[in-house]
């Protein structure tokens, strides 16, 4: 089970493409709802995706 | 204030300073560059440009609707480009090129200069760079030349390419006429085209191969500049740069058979594959581009389905105001990647149809366009998501204000330079004719200038631009086994983009004064 998931698993650039693409929408959707903190929190998290692809 | 005014200025610089030097001097690749050039415009637009949280969550949706829009065509590139090298055709076509002329110059016209700018007459955003780079390979020419060729053998056709999209962009934001913005814009272009000739050559084989080939040169340059003015003037601009590739594809015939380019006897080695099978993937792409493009009812139906999110206006804590409106619409089945799409599957049943693949060629073909897109995409992504901060923060206005008033009486050498800039940052001509459009405008009028040649030296700067967009040199890069390299590519390019932007902005400033 391990080695399958392991085998299968996206490796490092692509999960940080998945996110890079799939953050913005919920950083649209806080920010159409209004929600500061919630808008904060997903920028901190595309900050830190950011970070890692330039470290990678 | 003036002091203020260029230490604003050099911090709106600093993203863009990041890219290029991490690029350039520490051979960094284009995703490690973008993220960190990402950083640096989120820094310094919180820090001094008033950036809010809200103002940040819109530009990166809408950088991500638009990087969407150009992973769309760059996805199915490789996938096409991969349906067709499993079957061993990139190499057939080399070696079928080969027998029909001997002669580098000439296949490297063909190829970087003609057929490059075809395909930017019917797909653009980035495919000409994505399919020809292969191409070349396949004839032999290093990784470097085969991405740096066609990178600067296609720019000179962005503006009225992808059936005039940049063109369009630029009078729907100055609200101007085709009859007015076009004659000049085409002028501009056509002096590009010979100059975007001569540095492919260059590339390649120095002044040695471009006084072997100044004939071809100049035959072939005259006859795209003149049917790309012919059909501007005629108010056929959505075919001018489809037209012109065209004609100079039927001119580069005909040159081909004079002496000099027939010293070096066509190579007789027979390939496995013809040549018209090779080329199969390529003629069922052109056909299905030319349908979906030119065939009304098709491309109504096919347009049917648009992804697309509303925005609201947005200022930030400086005043810079972005007015409210729709992000860059996804049309999902008339969109050039789908049509790629479309060509890639078809391609793929004619091979497997004809026994050109082996067993578990299809999961080698997806594996191969993921291994190669991943990190291309990161990069496009990155480096369109910090150009969003800097534009929605009023960053790239101020690079643009801070060139006008520096340079005051010389704005028209500089207008080629502001458009260069934007298409620099975005990837794109349409972007950077939005961006700009209306700055250009404005200062041409008060400075008592052309509008039509600021506006033309502006889009000429934006189409010169793709020659030097990391975005467009990451997909080159992508499909000839550079990915993570794009540097040397980048050192390529850059030296051409500069001086041919120099040229055309000394001929806008002749042409500003005589006029």
């Amino acid at each position: 089970m391990f080695n399958f998931i392991k085998k299968h698993a996206p490796n490092l650039p692509s999960v940080l493409l998945i996110l890079l693409l799939a953050v913005p929408f919920l950083l649209y959707y806080f920010a159409r709802s209004g929600s500061n903190s919630g808008v904060i929190i997903f920028l901190v998290i595309m900050g830190g995706v950011m970070l890692a692809a330039m470290k990678s | 204030m003036a002091d203020w005014f260029i230490i604003k200025w050099i911090f709106a610089f600093s993203p863009i300073a990041v890219v290029l030097v991490l690029m350039i001097f520490f051979n960094w690749s284009g995703s490690r560059a973008g993220a960190a050039a990402w950083l640096t415009a989120l820094v310094v637009a919180v820090a001094l440009f008033g950036a809010h949280p809200a103002l940040l969550a819109y530009s990166q949706m809408k950088g991500v609707l638009l990087s969407l829009n150009v992973l769309y065509i760059i996805w199915t590139a490789l996938l096409l480009y991969n349906v067709v090298n499993e079957t061993g055709a990139i190499s057939a076509i080399g070696i079928g090129i080969q027998r029909f002329s001997g002669d580098k110059s000439i296949q490297l016209l063909i190829f970087g200069w003609i057929f490059s700018s075809f395909l930017q007459g019917v797909a653009g955003y980035g495919v000409p760079i994505a399919v020809v780079a292969p191409l070349l390979i396949g004839l032999g020419f290093s990784p470097v030349v085969a991405v740096a060729v066609p990178a600067i053998g296609h720019s000179w056709s962005v503006t009225f390419g992808s059936m005039g999209a940049s063109f369009q962009a630029m009078m729907a934001v100055t609200g101007l006429s085709s009859e007015f913005l076009g004659p000049w814009a085409a002028v501009l272009l056509g002096v590009a085209a010979y100059l975007c000739g001569f540095c492919a050559i260059h590339v390649f084989g120095g002044w040695k191969m471009i006084k072997h080939s100044a004939i071809a040169l100049l035959v072939i340059g005259t006859a795209m500049a003149g049917a790309q003015y012919f059909l501007v003037v005629a108010g056929m601009w959505t075919l001018g740069g489809l037209g012109a590739s065209l004609i100079g594809l039927i001119a580069c015939l005909a040159v081909a058979r004079l002496k000099i380019y027939n010293r070096t006897p066509p190579s007789n080695v027979a390939g496995d594959m013809g040549l018209g099978w090779a080329l199969s993937a390529y003629l069922i792409l052109i056909v299905i581009v030319f349908m979906g493009v030119m065939f009304a009812p098709l491309r109504q139906f096919l347009g049917q389905v648009k992804l697309s999110l509303s925005f609201p206006e947005i200022t930030s804590l400086k005043g810079w105001v972005v007015p409210a409106g729709k992000g860059k619409a996804i049309n999902i089945f008339g969109h050039g990647g789908a049509l790629l799409g479309y060509a890639s599957i078809i391609s793929y049943l004619v091979y497997a149809a004809k026994g050109y693949y082996s067993r578990g060629a299809l999961s080698r073909i997806i594996s191969k366009s993921i291994k190669s897109g991943v990190p291309t995409s990161l990069g496009i992504v990155s480096m369109v998501c910090f150009a969003m901060i800097m534009d929605h923060c009023g960053m790239i206005y101020l690079l643009a204000e801070g060139i006008s008033r520096v340079f005051g009486g010389l704005y028209p050498f500089f207008s080629t330079w502001i458009g260069l800039l934007g298409a620099f940052m975005t990837g794109s001509n349409t972007n950077s004719n939005v961006v700009f459009g209306v700055l250009q405008k404005q200062t041409a009028e008060l400075a008592g200038l052309s509008t039509a040649l600021i506006l033309a030296a502006q889009t000429t700067g934006g189409a010169l631009g793709s020659m030097i967009a990391p975005a467009k040199i990451l997909v080159g890069c992508s499909t000839v086994g550079l990915s993570g390299k794009e540097g040397p590519v980048l050192q390529a390019t850059i030296r051409y983009g500069l001086l041919i932007t120099a040229l055309i902005g000394l001929f806008t400033m002749l042409a500003a004064v005589f006029i």
